[in-house]
Parts: C-alpha cells; structure tokens; sequence
C-alpha cells in the first residue's frame, strides 16, 4: 500500500538509548532536535516510549549489563522497525572495545539498519543516518516485512 | 428530534464522522504554530494524519484484550457527545458522556500493571475531576442565560452569548488546557515530544490502539473548540474565529509556562473557573434585577 | 385482594415468618421460609400497587398492642444501656420512656383516624422494600452459611439474625403505611432496635462498641419524634399525618417540620450524625445492604419526602437543603481518602442521601420528581453493590480497595456485576445519572439566589464521585499479563438470584425510565406538583433539557459491538508493560532490580493521604454539619 508506506515515511518516531555512552553523542542527538536542525519538520519525534516507536537510536558500546535492557527495549517496538547506532561506541565499541565488561558495539546485541560513525557524531551525520534508515524502512514496507 | 427529511441533518452527520478529521486539522495547526512560536518551521499540516495511518499499520501489540475495545470507546464516545452537540442536545448530558469517554480510556490505562500507565490514568482522573464541574457550571450559566439546557436554544437568542457570559467563556480556558494536554496541566499524558511519566496514560497503547486514542483526542478538541464557538453562534464565521482565538491564548500559555503539578491544577481550575463562572452568573442576576 | 389483607401481609406476615425461623432453627426451613416470605412480600406490593392508595382503620386491639410494644421496646433499649453502662443510650431511653408513657398513662394519648392510609409514595417505598429487601435476604441466605464458615462459628447464630432482619422488612411497611404520628414513631424504634441488634450480631468488642453508638444515635431521632408528637399533641391538635401535612407557615407547625427532619437526617446519617453508619460497616454485608443502604436509612427519607409539601417555600426548606447539600459535597471528599471498600459505599450511601435530602428541600416539582428517582436508583444500585463487595470479602478475606486489584481474573462473574454496578452508579445512561442530571437542572431552575451556593457543593461532590468510583473500577479491571485464562466462577442460588436480579433491575428500569417515569414516580408526587419531568420515547425530558433514553443504550452496545470488533480483526499480542527495560523474560509481573533481583510490580492507590486528613476533614464536617442544623432550626424563627 502505497499511503502506508508515505506515511511511514513521513512519520518516524524515534526513542533514543543510551548504552553507556559518554553523552557526547547524546547531546548531538539533542542538538539535531533544535531549532536549528528541526528534525520535527520531517515528522521525527523523540517519543520515549518503546511500543509507540519505529527507529530505536542507540549511543554507547553494549555491555554484559545493559544487554538486557537493550534487548528487551528492542523487543518491546513493533514492526517495522529500524536500528540506528549513532557515534563510534555504538558501531563497534570504539576505544572500549575490547574492555572486560563490554560486548562490542550494539549489533552483538540487537540487528542494527545503519551505522553513524563519528566520535561524537555531528548532528549532519545523524540526520544523514535517519534519511538512510528511512530508506531501509521504504524497502522493508513495499517488501511488506521481510525481516 | 432528528428530521431525516432536511438536507440540513445529513451535513450534521457527515459533521459528526468526520469531527476526528477535523480535530486532526486542528492538532496539525498547532504543532505548526507552536513550532513557529519556537523559532522553527515545523512539521506539514496534514502531519497529525500521517502518524495515524503510520500506527495502524504497526504490528500490534496489546496490553490486555480489553484495551482495544476500551480505546475504541473512548473513540466511540467522543464521537457521541459530539453528535449530541452537533444535534443541539443537551449540554450536560454531552459533558456526562464526553466523561464516559474519558473513562474508557483511563480504565485501558489502568488494565495493565505498568507503573508509567498508572499514575498516568490517576492524573487523568484528577483531571476530570478539575474540569468537568467547571465545564458543568459553564453550561449551568448557559442555562441561566437561555433557559434551556439544550444547545438548540442558543441559536434562538437574538444576542450572542458571549455578551451574557464573557467570563464563562474565559473560564473554558483552563478547560481547554487540561483536555488539550498542554502546559501548565499536561500532568497525565503529554503532547508528543513533551514527555510526562513517559508517555503518562498513553504508555500502554500501541499501534492500533494508539490510532484510535489519537483520534478520540482529537475529536475532544473539536468538541471542545465546537462548544466554545457557540458563544458566537448567530454567525458561523465568527464563531469559528472566537474558538481559534481560545486555541491560540492555550498555545500560547503552553509555550510560556513550564507543567506544574496536580495540585496547583486543581486549585488553579476550581477556584479560577469558579470564581469567574459565578462572578458571571451574580452579574447576570444583578443586572436582571436592576433594569427590573 | 382485600387491602387490609395486603396491609397484614406487608407489615404483619415478615415478623411472624422471622419468628418461625427462630423457632424452628432448621437450615432448610429457613431457606423455605424465607423463599416463601419473598413471594408474599414481593406479590403483595405489587398487588398494592395495583390498588393504588386507600385508607385503613385497623381494630383497636392494634393500638393497644403498639403501645405495649413500644413501652417494652424502650425498656428493652433501657436495659441496654444499663447492662453496657452506656450513659447516653441510658439518658436517650429514659427521655423517651418517660414522656412517652406520660402522654399515654397522663394525658390519655391521641387517637387519629384513619390509622393507616397508603399513598402513592407509600407504595413506591413498599415496593423498594420488598423487591430489594427480599433478594437481599435471600443473599444472606448463602452469606450467613459461609460468614459463620469462615468465623468457625460451632452454634449457628442466623435465626436470630433472620428473625431480625425479616423484623424489618415488616417494620419498614409500617412505617410507611402508618397515618399516625405516634405510629411511625413506634415503627421508627423497632428498626432502630433491628438496627442495633444487626450489628452487633456478631459479638466482637467492635461490633457492640459500634453498635450502642448507632443505638445512641438512632434513640436520639427517636427523641426528635417525640418532641414532634407533644407539638403535634399540645399545639396543633393532630396526630394524623394527613392534617400535619397540609402546607403551614406558621411557627409551630415549622417547628413540628425541623424536630422531624432533624430525626430523619440522625436516621439517615446525614452530618453530623454519620458516625454510626459508618461504624455500622462491621456488621455482616447483608445488614449493611438492608438496613443501611437500600432500606432502613430510605425512612427518613420517607419522613422528608412525605412532609416536604408542607413546608415548600419556607426558609426551612431551605435549611434543608444545606444539610443535604453539604453532606453530599463531604461524603464524597472523603470517599476519596478511604481505603475500606465498604467505608467507601458508606459515604457513597450517606452522600446520596443527601442528594435525595437537598432535592426534596428544594422543594419543586421537578427536584421532587429527581429525589423520587433517586430514591428508587439508589435503593437497587448500592443494594447490588453492597451484595457484591460481601461476595468478594468472603472469597479474598480482605476489605481493602488496593487488595482488589485484578479480581477480575479470579472471580469474573462477581467483579463483572460489580463493575456494572458501579457503572449503574455514576454514569449515564443509567437512572442513578438520570436522577442526578434532573437534580441538576431542578437545583439550577429553582427560583432562589441560594441555589449558587448549592450548585459548586453538589458539582464538586459529583467530580470526587466520578474519580473514587472510576479508579476502584480501574484496579478491579487489571488483567493478568501470564497469559492464564479468566478464572470460573460457580456462585450458588442464593447469590446468583439477588446479585442477577438486582442487576436486572437497574439495567431495565434504567433503559425504560419514561415508563418507570409514568408507572411509579409520577403518580407518587403530592398534590399540587405538577412536574415537567415526562418521559418520551427517546427521551426523558425536563422542559430545560432532555436525557436520551433508548439511543443512549444503542449508541453505547454499538460502541462497544464496534470496538469489539476492530479488536477481534486486528488482534495483537499481550505484551508486559513498559518498565524501562527492566522486565523478567517469562515473568511479565515483575522488573528487575539491583543485584539482578526480581521484585512484582506493585502499583498503589490513589488516596490523597498527603493532601488532606480524613479525620481532621471529618471532625471539621460534624462541627459544620452540627452549625448547619442550628441554622436549620433558627429559619423556624425568622
């Protein structure tokens, strides 16, 4: 259906986790939702909740305590969804990498759609990864879920 | 009652299915209003309809097998105290089942053991029960004003009622604030992107069920903006433009104040709803008696 | 059939069957009896109804017999005292006895003729009486058996407790057919006296502590009635309630109008005199639903309703109103404190009398025909709540609001019934609503300044009805998330008949309130009170507004049809709630915590205790109430 998917473009609502991050990412994430960068005009909501959302932004490297949480938040969102590791930590664990408690980056975890790297991530950059995911999210709607 | 001969009913029916649409019109011009009062551009106008039909095709997840019934009625009933309006019927019975409604969805909140839904469906009740006497009183001063508890009978007054009852009509503010789940009383569930409780009694809902509580929103708005434009209604435009005005002052307010708390909401709307409503109703009653 | 038979058999036929009961001391012919007494009550109402009014010289031997009665009821109640060595109980008693037995012994009594006169609104409480009274009885059939289970009671106490309870369904019709002042007065005390011994049937150091306060209380409207009766003796010259309620103005008689209302508010709990029904709550739910929700406390709402036209347009109405309207607006902020579910239904009981009280204070045709359907709604809704929260507490042992959440699933039917119940209670389209709706609009149409204090009392008391209802509603309603289907339920006859039955009651009379409207209340209204309350096909209608009747029902099954139907296509998978991520896979009913620990998911009530404190609220509300009864009496004077 072609509307479906128009207006799952049009509306992606996002929830943000932080994994154990820095913050750094995270405040670039907030930045994106400023004034300045607006995301809100193309539909982009940061709603905090888990069932209501369809991109699941991920900062911070996965470890053997947040696993859980990540997982279970990952479980609680409803088709079709998408998985944004935003900053270096999230894609591959970055500079912790290989540290005792952490497992790597989220995709040990959870199936991540796009990668944002950058140590923190600019607000461009994450804005770059939503449109991307965005286009993930159009081919897995017309496909009609083939996760 | 129903005159299913006139032209006129079957515009009021297709009035009361499409209220939803109309409330969804409405939130759209307030997200993009509000964006612009923040210095931004905001999101189109038709916005709020696709996050609706973006959430009915979510998979769906429930919380219990009764919350989509519930979440329908609180749809359903909404939809019903705005026919009853849009018929001319009676007010209080509009507000009775306009609290139905309101109840329907605080029982789905309710339904399941969620913390966050909880205390959301509490707030939601104290919100009621800030609003719905002041919003009684406002159709009891109504009555003072027409005799007749029937919407029907404004039309028939050769004035409007916003010369009888100015301060009744500011009272519908604090209303309007609580209903619209704006700032100062967005205690039990707010507007996106303001998260309360995160997302306070909407918690529980998704997809499907969420589609259907959004709609019922919005068609309490239109409820609420279609009751407040009876204060002019000799003149349909007017009317329509009194009830924007009132939309707009809540914006406003809402871009201006920070959320406070329950209590500050029930003190807030009691004594100020009140106080104006009776200093209304002691005007009329002196004015009657002098020029008697 | 032949009225006086029908007389016998309301007033006569319910003591001698209590008496049987006793005697007999038998399991099953208990249950026969009482099965028998509910046909004879129930038919015999209804045959009344049918008749319509009349009056009734009964043999004299009748009066003699009161009076013998009466003077050993108030010894009885003496002996009380002194064996509790309570001394208002003891000073209450003697203030009756003595006066009393003067105006017999001394002054030669009065004799009134007719001595019982039916009238339509006699009819009406007759037929409350006996359909509800009945069914609950029937209830404590089933009740009893498992309350003395659960007590480890060894030697059955219910003959003793059916003898009293069918004593008051006799002594209610008495009551409301009696003519003469003298007589309600004696029927009066023989409720006081069910009253008394229901509660403290059980024996504990509680239930006769809260019993002698509801007798102190309760001999203190008997008081008031024999203030009346040496008024009515000394000054006005009549007993017979058909000359005292003729309309009068004149100070006496007013006075005669506050001594009544006064015993009437103390019968009826109002502030400040709520302390005993409350405390009343300890008795077995069955006493609790008669007496103290859908009968015993209608009598004195039956004294106000009756002597309401002649005291329409005084400023005594008016005080009337105040009491009412107070105890309304207190009840129901106090209900939102309580934690007790029968507390709750107590103020709700006590609250909705005073609803009643300030309609019938108002005092015109319209607010007259709102507290006759208020009456009548309340008598089958909070009797079938009442029932149905003592089926709870027998199965959970527990009486505590917070300890209900989720009875859904462990006792469907009863909670189903109950939620209907409360439904009944507050909201449209039922007739409880109907009932407060035209309360609305008779309070905003009547013709004095005063009704802008009384609007925000009876708006406000609504509001904090809506919210304790709603969020009990809401914590009977959670659904297990384990996936485990909705427990059975067998309920045995005796519930099934009085929970069903009432239930029925309120769902149909409530859909077809323009017959209820034509067949019962209308013609129950005095003389002189043409209403424009008329109930049309779609509609009931007030002359200022209209209640859809009809459309309201099928617009709400629709609704509800539709919503089930959009769940049923869709589906959707039960998913456990949103705890931050925190959730234990396989136990949706709990969260994990430090040291991976798991704890259940607890969420409690709203009380308000933070807010305000119930005690202090109450202890406020019986120094306002008691102001706001002097008051009522000063309006005699001016």
């Amino acid at each position: 259906m072609k509307w479906m998917t128009k207006a799952r473009l049009k509306s992606p609502w996002v929830i943000h986790f932080d994994c154990g991050s820095c913050n750094g990412c995270d405040i670039e994430i907030l930045a994106a939702l400023t004034p300045k960068f607006d995301v809100e005009r193309f539909g982009i909501v940061n709603i905090g909740d888990p069932k209501q959302a369809d991109v699941l932004m991920v900062t911070g490297p996965a470890n053997k305590r947040n696993q859980h949480v990540l997982k279970n938040l990952y479980d609680q969102m409803p088709q079709p969804k998408v998985v944004i590791a935003v900053g270096e930590c999230a894609c591959s664990g970055a500079i912790f990498h290989n540290c005792p408690n952490t497992l790597g980056g989220v995709d040990k975890v959870i199936p991540v759609d796009v990668y944002v790297p950058g140590c923190a991530a600019r607000p461009e950059s994450i804005v770059d990864g939503v449109v991307l995911a965005l286009q993930k999210l159009q081919k897995v709607s017309e496909g009609e879920k083939v996760e | 009652m129903i005159d299913l001969a006139s032209p006129y009913t079957y515009a009021t029916i297709t009035l009361v299915v499409l209220s939803p649409v109309i409330g969804g019109i409405l939130m759209g011009i307030d997200r993009r209003l509000t964006a612009r009062m923040q210095s931004r551009m905001g999101p189109p106008l038709m916005q709020p309809f696709y996050d609706v039909i973006k959430l009915w095709g979510k998979e769906p997840f429930i919380a219990s097998s009764l919350q989509p019934v519930l979440a329908f009625g609180y749809l359903g009933f909404s939809v019903a105290a705005f026919a009853l309006l849009a018929f001319g019927q009676d007010m209080l019975l509009m507000i009775f089942t306009m609290a139905i409604a309101d109840l329907c969805l605080i029982v789905a909140a309710f339904n399941s053991k969620s913390p966050f839904s909880n205390i959301g469906a509490r707030r939601e009740l104290i919100g009621m029960m800030s609003y719905e006497p002041v919003m009684l009183l406002a159709a009891i001063s109504i009555f003072f004003v027409t005799g007749s508890f029937m919407v029907d009978s404004i039309y028939e007054i050769n004035q409007p009622l916003l010369m009888f009852l100015p301060l009744t009509f500011l009272a519908l503010i604090p209303i309007l604030i609580i209903d619209m789940k704006k700032s100062p009383f967005d205690v039990s569930g707010s507007g996106h992107a303001h998260q309360e409780l995160v997302r306070g009694i909407y918690t529980e809902f998704s997809g499907y069920t969420l589609a259907l509580v959004e709609l019922g929103h919005w068609t309490k708005v239109a409820l609420l903006l279609g009751f407040a434009s009876l204060f002019w209604a000799q003149n349909i435009v007017v009317g329509a433009a009194l009830a924007f005005a009132l939309f707009f002052v809540v914006l406003v307010i809402d871009n201006s104040y920070p959320r406070l708390d329950w209590k500050t909401m029930i003190k807030t709307t009691w004594i100020v709803g009140f106080l104006l409503i009776i200093a209304n109703i002691a005007g009329l009653i002196a004015r009657m008696v002098i020029l008697s | 059939m032949n009225g006086d038979a029908l007389i016998a058999l309301t007033v006569g036929f319910p003591p001698l069957a209590g008496l049987l009961c006793y005697a007999l001391n038998n399991k099953t012919a208990r249950r026969l009896i009482i099965a028998l007494t509910a046909v004879v009550l129930i038919g015999s109402s209804i045959l009344l109804y049918q008749d319509g009014g009349f009056e009734y010289e009964p043999a004299p031997i009748f009066e003699n017999m009161v009076l013998v009665l009466d003077l050993a009821l108030l010894v009885y109640f003496l002996y009380a005292g002194l064996k509790n060595s309570n001394w208002l109980v003891i000073g209450l008693a003697v203030l009756q006895l003595v006066p009393i037995a003067y105006f017999e012994f001394v002054l030669g009594g009065m004799a009134v003729a007719p001595m019982i006169v039916v009238t339509d609104l006699s009819i009406v409480m007759s037929l409350i009486i006996s359909i509800v009274g009945s069914l609950i009885v029937v209830y404590a059939l089933s009740y009893m058996d498992e309350h003395e289970h659960h007590l480890h009671i060894e030697k059955s106490k219910q003959p003793r407790f059916f003898f009293f309870m069918l004593l008051l369904l006799g002594a209610m019709h008495g009551l409301v057919f009696s003519n003469s002042l003298y007589w309600v007065y004696f029927f009066w005390e023989v409720t006081t006296l069910c009253s008394y011994e229901l509660i403290r049937h059980d024996g504990t150091e509680i239930a006769v502590k809260n019993s002698l306060t509801a007798l102190w209380m309760n001999l203190l409207s008997g008081v008031g009635f024999v203030a009346a009766i040496f008024i009515g003796y000394a000054f006005i010259g009549s007993l017979s309630l058909e000359e005292l309620t003729k309309h009068s103005a004149a100070p006496i008689s007013l006075l005669l109008f506050a001594t009544l209302a006064f015993a009437a508010f103390t019968k009826s709990a109002q502030f400040p005199f709520n302390k005993w029904l409350q405390g009343a709550m300890v008795a077995p739910t069955p006493v609790s639903a008669l007496l103290h929700s859908s009968t015993m406390v209608n009598a004195g709402i039956f004294l106000i309703l009756r002597f309401a036209p002649a005291f329409r347009g005084t400023a005594l109405s008016y005080g009337v109103v105040l009491v009412g309207a107070f105890t309304f607006m207190i009840t129901a902020v106090l209900a939102l404190n309580e934690r007790v579910s029968k507390g709750v239904l107590a103020y709700s009981t006590i609250g909705n009398l005073g609803l009643i009280i300030l309609c019938a204070g108002i005092n015109t045709p319209l607010s007259y025909a709102a507290a006759l359907t208020l009456l009548v709604f309340h008598s089958v809704s909070k009797g079938l709540l009442f029932l149905c929260a003592g089926v709870v507490e027998n199965r959970v042992h527990t009486r505590l609001i917070e300890d209900w959440e989720g009875l859904l699933a462990k006792l469907p039917t009863t909670t189903i019934v109950m939620v209907a119940g409360m439904l009944s209670m507050f909201l449209p389209p039922f007739g409880m609503l109907i009932g407060k709706w035209a309360a609305i609009d008779a309070i905003s149409s009547s013709p004095t300044m005063g009704s802008l204090i009384v609007i925000p009392l009876v708006l406000i008391g609504s509001a904090a009805t809506t919210l304790y209802y709603a969020k009990w509603l809401g914590h009977l309603l959670v659904l297990p998330q384990n996936g485990k289907e909705l427990g059975e339920e067998r309920l045995p006859l005796p519930y099934s008949i009085s929970m069903f039955g009432l239930l029925s009651l309120a769902i149909v009379l409530g859909a077809g309130m323009s017959m209820v409207l034509g067949t019962l209340i209308l013609p129950a209204m005095p003389a002189g009170y043409y209403t424009y309350l008329t109930g049309g096909l779609f509609d009931v209608s007030t002359g200022f507004g209209s209640f859809l009747t009809y459309p309201f029902w099928i617009g709400a099954i629709a609704i509800f049809l539709i919503g089930s139907y959009i769940a049923q296509k869709k589906g959707g998978v039960v998913k456990p709630p949103y705890v931050s991520g925190e959730n234990v896979p396989g136990n949706p009913e709990a969260f994990r915590t430090t040291a991976d620990t798991q704890v259940p998911i607890q969420v409690s009530s709203l009380f308000m205790d933070n807010e305000f404190s119930s005690t202090r609220v109450l202890s406020y509300g019986v120094i306002a109430g008691a102001l706001l009864v002097m008051v009522m009496f000063l309006t005699v004077v001016l």
